[in-house]
C-alpha cells in the first residue's frame, strides 16, 4: 500500500508521527519513543532531518525548537568481538562520557503560559512513580492533581532502564510488591488501554562465588516461602533453559520462570494519558526551582512557570530527589549514581529470559523488537549525576558478555545511553512524610528497581494518602529511620 | 533496467539464495545486485514492503543482508568476492513472494502497535507471541567472532575524519604548513564527492604530499572518559583508540529521504548513490531515470545520466507520489504547480546531505536547525573553530558544492595550523 515512510529502517510513516502529535509529541526525543523512529540499525541518519522537517510544518516549530534527538554512541553499529578487544583499568574510577550534558535545559521547549495556580496535591517527577500514583489518586476520586516534569516525559530513569521485572528479591516487602507489580503489568493494557509488552520468560541468576550462591540460595528460600517458585539449579540445568551461555565457572543459578522484561515507555503514556482524562495535569518542560513554607509546611511549590499553592507535595524525582528536596532545606541520604546500558542491533528471538551474572553485575535480555538490551554496574561508579556514555563501560560489557555467551561476538551494538539509580544507603526506599515538613511526602531512593516496583508502590500509596489508614510501608520506609539508625537492608541488587 | 558501462574484466561469482551472481572483483554486493538487473534485497521490519539499496553509503541500512552467516551486514559495504555466501533476511518464504507482505495491506497506512488488542483477554496472549516471531531482523551467527588482536592505542597530534572534498583541501594545507595530521576515511579511497558526485566543476582529487591517510577506517565513537579526547576507531577488523591533541572534523553528511507514498520502493536510489554508481562502478541503474529534488543538484546529476546513455525525466521537480509493486515504474512530480505523471525505470533523490553532526556534538561543539536549509548544522566561527579543540569544515556545515567544501577545508586547516604552531594547548 502506498504509505510516506519516514523511518524506513523501522516503517515508520507520516501517519504514525501525525498520531504521535495528535497524543501530545511535539519535540523530537518524543516523536523517537513514541513512534520508534531512529531507533533501527541507521540510528538516525536516514530519518532524523525527514522527521524534523515534518514536526516544523506539523505541530509547527519555530526553528529554535527543533532539537535533534541525543545521538547516541557508536556512530556506527560496532562488533562486541571489537568493543571487548580494548582493554581499561579496573583501579580507575570512571568519568565523563559523552555527551556531555542532559541536553534537557533547552529553554525552547518550556510551554507557553503558566502553572496552575493551586493544586491539592503536586507531584514532583513525571516518571513511572510520579504518573502511577497521579492515575490511582485519580482512580480513588483525587483528580486536583499536578505533575511536574523538567524534560520530556521518558526523560529520567523510567525511559533508560533494561526493562526487568522479577520477584527474586531478598526481603519479604520487596518480593510481595514487585508480586503485585507483575500482576498489574499483566492486565495493564485492559486497565489502561496500551500495550506494555510483559514478556515473562524468566529470569537466570548466575553464581560464580560461594558466597553468591549462598545468596541466592537463601533468598530462594524466601521466595518459596512466600509463594515464588524460584529454584536453585546447577549449571547444567541452567544451560538446559538457555542453551548458547558458557557455563565456565558457573557454580550454581537461580531462576525464577514468572518474572520478564517489559517496554518501560508505555507505562508512562498509559499512566499519563489515563490520568489527564480524569483531570490531572501533567506539565512538561517545568522545573521546580524552590518551595514556599512557612510554620512547618509547604505552602506553595516554586516553577519557572509559577507558584502553586498546595496542600501536599509527593517528591517522586528520583535519583533527582536529593537536589529537588534541597530546595526545600531537606537533606536525603540518596545519591545518584551513573548505570549504563546498550542496545544491539535486532535478532530473530532466541534469548528467553534475563540472565544475570551476580558477581559481576552483567545482565542481558532480548527485547520484543529483538534487541539485546543489557548493562554492568562499575563497582568504581563514583556519586553523582552523570548520563554520559563511556567507552570503558563498553568494553567491560562487551568482555563480559562475550564470555558469557561467545555466539555474541559478530552482533553489533547499536546505542549505549545512561540513566541514574537513586541509590540510598540500605538500598530499600524512602516513603512517606519528611520529618518537620509532615506535607512533603517522599516516594524515592529505589536504587534501580523503581520502575518494577511503582506499580505495587504507587497502589499502596494513593490508598493510603487518600483514607489516611495506617500502611507499615509508609512508617518502616521513612526518612526518619536514617536518622534513627533504623535501616532496612536489601541485598539482591544488580550492579 | 540496469547495465554495465563497461564490461566485467575481472569476474568473480558470489552466491544470493542460492542464485549465482556475477560481480567485477571488489565492487559492492549491492551494487553487483543492481547491475544484475535485480531489485528486491530486503523486506522491511514491520510491513515486509520490498527494499533494494539506496544509499550505497553504509547510511541507510536499506541493503542489509546476511553475509557468510553474519547478519546485518550493509550490502554496499562489502566487497564481492568469490564463494561469498549472502542470504536476503525477513522474508517468508523469499524476499521475492512474501507472504507476510499481507501485513502491508492489512495495516494500510500505519500499524498501532500501541493500542491494537490491547487488553483483549487471550487474544493479546496470542498477539504478543505472533509479535515476538515477527520481531527482529537476522539470526543468531552459530560461530563466536574470529580472535581480535587487542586494541591498538594511539597519540595523534591532529586528527582529521573525511577525506572528501573539505577533508582532502584541510590535509594538503596541513602538509603545507609541517603540520603532523592522520586522516581517517571511511571508503576504500579518498575523494567523497570529487569521485563519486555529479558536479561537474568539482576540483580534482589530489592526496597530500605528507601526513598519514588512512582509508577503510570508520570512527564509530568520540569517548572522553579515559582524560583526552579518543577516536575509537575500526579499521582492517581491528579496533584503535585514537588520542588527538587537535580534531578537523570533514566528514560530511548522509543522504536524506524525501517524503512522499511509497518514497523508498526499490530502483529510487539517493542521488549521490546514482552517480556514485555511474562514476565508480560504472553502472546506470536504470534507463529513464527521474532525478528530483535539489534543483542544482538535479541538473548536474541529468547532465551525467545523459552522458552514460540514459534518459533523465522530470528534473528538478518535486516528487509526490511513486508507482509499482515491486519496483518503481513512475513517478508522479508537481512542476510548476502542475502533477505530471512520469512512466521511469528509476529515480533519484537529489538533496543537499544531512549533515552527520553526532562526531561534532560528542566533541561538544553545538547544533542547530538551520530554517533555511531545514537541516540540523554544526555551528561554527569563521575559521571554522566549533570548540576549543575541534575544528568543521564542509557539508557538516550546511548544504555546499565541493569547491566551498574544500575552500571550508583549507580555512579550517590553516586555522588549526596557526593554533597549533602557537604551541599553544587546545
Amino acid at each position: 500500500m502506498s504509505k510516506a515512510l519516514l523511518c524506513p529502517c523501522e516503517d515508520v510513516t507520516t501517519s504514525e508521527v501525525e498520531h504521535a502529535i495528535a497524543k501530545g509529541s511535539c519535540d523530537l526525543e518524543s516523536v523517537k519513543r513514541f513512534t520508534g523512529f531512529g531507533t533501527g540499525m541507521c540510528q538516525g541518519k536516514q530519518c532524523l532531518t525527514a522527521v524534523a522537517r515534518f514536526l516544523e510544518e506539523k505541530v509547527p516549530l519555530k526553528a529554535a525548537q527543533v532539537l535533534p534527538f541525543t545521538p547516541r554512541p557508536p556512530l556506527f553499529p560496532t562488533e562486541l568481538s571489537h568493543l571487548a578487544s580494548a582493554s581499561f583499568d579496573p583501579a580507575v574510577a570512571p568519568a565523563g562520557g559523552v555527551p556531555p550534558s542532559l541536553g534537557l535545559t533547552e529553554g525552547a521547549l518550556v510551554p507557553e503560559g503558566r502553572v496552575p495556580e493551586r493544586a491539592k496535591i503536586v507531584i514532583i517527577g513525571g516518571g513511572i512513580m510520579g504518573l502511577a500514583l497521579a492515575w490511582n489518586l485519580a482512580e480513588r476520586g483525587e483528580t486536583d492533581v499536578v505533575v511536574l516534569e523538567r524534560g520530556y516525559l521518558c526523560a529520567g530513569a523510567s525511559g533508560r532502564n533494561g526493562g526487568g521485572v522479577r520477584m527474586q528479591w531478598g526481603t519479604p516487602t520487596l518480593i510481595h510488591l514487585a508480586r503485585r507489580s507483575i500482576e498489574l503489568m499483566g492486565r495493564f493494557a485492559r486497565d489502561l488501554g496500551i500495550n506494555v509488552w510483559l514478556r515473562q520468560g524468566g529470569y537466570l541468576f548466575l553464581a560464580k562465588s560461594e558466597a553468591v550462591v549462598a545468596k541466592l540460595e537463601r533468598s530462594a528460600a524466601l521466595h518459596n516461602k512466600h509463594g515464588v517458585p524460584t529454584q536453585i539449579l546447577t549449571a547444567d540445568a541452567a544451560r538446559d533453559v538457555v542453551p548458547q551461555l558458557s557455563m565456565v565457572g558457573v557454580k550454581a543459578a537461580a531462576w525464577n520462570p514468572l518474572d520478564g522484561v517489559i517496554f518501560p515507555w508505555p507505562f508512562l503514556w498509559g499512566y499519563a494519558q489515563a490520568a489527564k482524562k480524569r483531570g490531572v495535569r501533567v506539565e512538561t518542560f517545568t522545573r521546580v526551582t524552590g518551595f514556599e513554607q512557612s510554620q512547618g509546611r509547604v505552602r506553595k511549590v516554586v516553577t519557572d512557570r509559577g507558584d502553586i499553592a498546595c496542600d501536599t507535595v509527593v517528591l517522586a524525582a528520583g535519583a533527582w530527589s536529593p537536589a529537588v528536596a534541597a530546595l526545600a532545606g531537606v537533606r536525603l541520604p540518596n545519591e545518584p549514581h551513573r548505570h549504563e546500558i546498550c542496545s544491539s542491533e535486532p535478532l530473530k528471538p532466541f534469548l528467553g529470559p534475563l540472565v544475570s551474572v551476580l558477581d559481576s553485575g552483567l545482565y542481558f535480555s532480548q527485547s520484543m523488537r529483538g534487541e539485546l538490551v543489557g548493562g554492568m554496574g562499575d563497582p568504581k561508579e563514583p556519586a553523582g549525576m552523570n548520563l554520559g556514555s563511556t567507552r570503558r563501560f563498553l568494553t567491560r560489557y562487551a568482555q563480559a558478555l562475550t564470555e558469557q555467551l561467545p555466539q555474541l561476538g559478530r552482533i553489533k551494538i547499536l546505542r549505549q545511553w545512561s540513566g541514574p539509580y537513586d541509590v540510598t544507603p540500605d538500598n530499600s526506599p524512602v516513603l512517606g512524610p519528611t520529618p518537620g515538613l509532615p506535607n512533603l511526602l517522599q516516594l524515592n531512593g529505589f536504587v534501580g528497581h523503581g520502575f518494577m516496583m511503582a506499580p505495587a508502590v504507587a497502589e499502596r500509596m494513593a490508598a493510603w494518602m487518600a483514607s489516611g489508614a495506617s500502611d507499615e510501608l509508609f512508617e518502616r520506609f521513612t526518612l526518619q529511620r536514617f536518622a534513627e539508625g533504623r535501616l532496612e537492608r536489601e541485598d539482591m541488587i544488580i550492579g | 533496467m540496469s547495465r554495465r558501462l563497461e564490461p566485467i574484466t575481472q569476474p568473480v561469482t558470489f552466491e544470493l539464495d542460492g542464485e549465482s551472481i556475477t560481480a567485477q572483483a571488489g565492487e559492492s554486493v549491492a551494487a553487483a545486485f543492481v547491475a544484475a538487473g535485480r531489485s528486491t534485497l530486503s523486506r522491511s521490519i514491520k510491513y515486509h514492503r520490498p527494499r533494494g539499496p539506496y544509499c550505497f553509503s553504509g547510511g541507510c541500512a536499506q541493503c542489509l543482508v546476511r553475509v557468510d552467516g553474519v547478519p546485518n551486514q550493509y550490502a554496499c559495504q562489502v566487497p564481492a568476492r568469490a564463494g561469498l555466501r549472502v542470504e536476503r533476511q525477513n522474508a517468508f518464504p523469499d524476499a521475492s513472494v512474501d507472504v507476510l507482505q499481507a501485513t502491508d495491506l492489512v495495516f494500510s497506512k500505519w500499524f498501532n502497535h500501541h493500542e491494537f488488542l490491547a487488553g483483549v483477554p487471550i487474544v493479546e496472549k496470542v498477539m504478543l507471541q505472533v509479535a515476538r516471531k515477527l520481531a527482529g531482523l537476522g539470526l543468531l551467527p552459530e560461530q563466536p567472532a574470529p580472535a581480535r588482536a587487542p586494541a591498538l592505542v594511539e597519540q595523534v597530534p591532529v586528527a582529521l575524519v573525511g577525506g572528501g572534498a573539505a577533508g582532502l583541501a584541510a590535509a594538503r594545507a596541513l602538509s603545507e604548513r609541517g603540520v603532523d595530521f592522520t586522516l581517517f576515511e571511511r571508503e576504500g579511497r579518498c575523494g567523497g564527492r570529487l569521485r563519486i558526485g555529479a558536479d561537474d566543476g568539482a576540483p580534482p582529487i589530489t592526496l597530500p604530499a605528507r601526513g598519514a591517510v588512512r582509508t577503510g577506517a570508520t570512527v564509530v565513537g568520540l569517548f572522553a572518559d579515559e582524560g583526552p579526547p579518543c577516536l575509537a576507531v575500526v579499521q582492517a577488523e581491528r579496533l584503535h583508540l585514537v588520542f588527538y591533541q587537535r580534531l578537523l572534523l570533514a566528514n560530511g553528511g548522509q543522504p536524506t529521504l524525501l517524503t512522499f507514498p511509497n518514497n523508498e520502493l526499490p530502483g529510487i536510489f539517493a542521488g549521490r548513490a546514482v552517480s556514485r554508481l555511474i562514476r565508480d562502478h560504472r553502472i546506470l541503474p536504470g534507463e529513464r531515470l527521474a532525478i528530483v529534488g535539489e534543483p542544482d543538484e538535479c541538473r548536474a546529476l541529468a547532465r551525467l545520466v545523459a552522458s552514460a546513455g540514459g534518459t533523465p525525466v522530470a528534473v528538478g521537480a518535486s516528487p509526490v507520489r511513486a508507482h509499482g509493486l515491486r519496483r518503481v515504474d513512475a513517478l508522479t512530480v508537481s512542476l510548476d504547480g502542475r502533477e505530471e505523471r512520469h512512466a521511469c525505470d528509476a529515480v533519484a533523490l537529489c538533496t543537499p546531505a544531512s549533515p552527520a553532526f553526532e562526531l561534532a556534538r560528542a566533541a561538544g561543539a553545538r547544533v542547530a536547525y538551520s530554517p533555511r536549509a531545514r537541516l540540523f548544522v554544526v555551528e561554527a566561527d569563521a575559521h571554522g573553530r566549533a570548540t576549543p579543540s575541534t575544528w568543521v569544515a564542509g557539508e557538516l556545515r550546511g548544504p555546499m558544492s565541493a569547491s566551498a567544501s574544500a575552500e571550508q577545508g583549507l580555512v579550517a586547516a590553516n586555522a588549526l595550523a596557526d593554533d597549533a604552531l602557537k604551541g599553544a594547548t587546545p
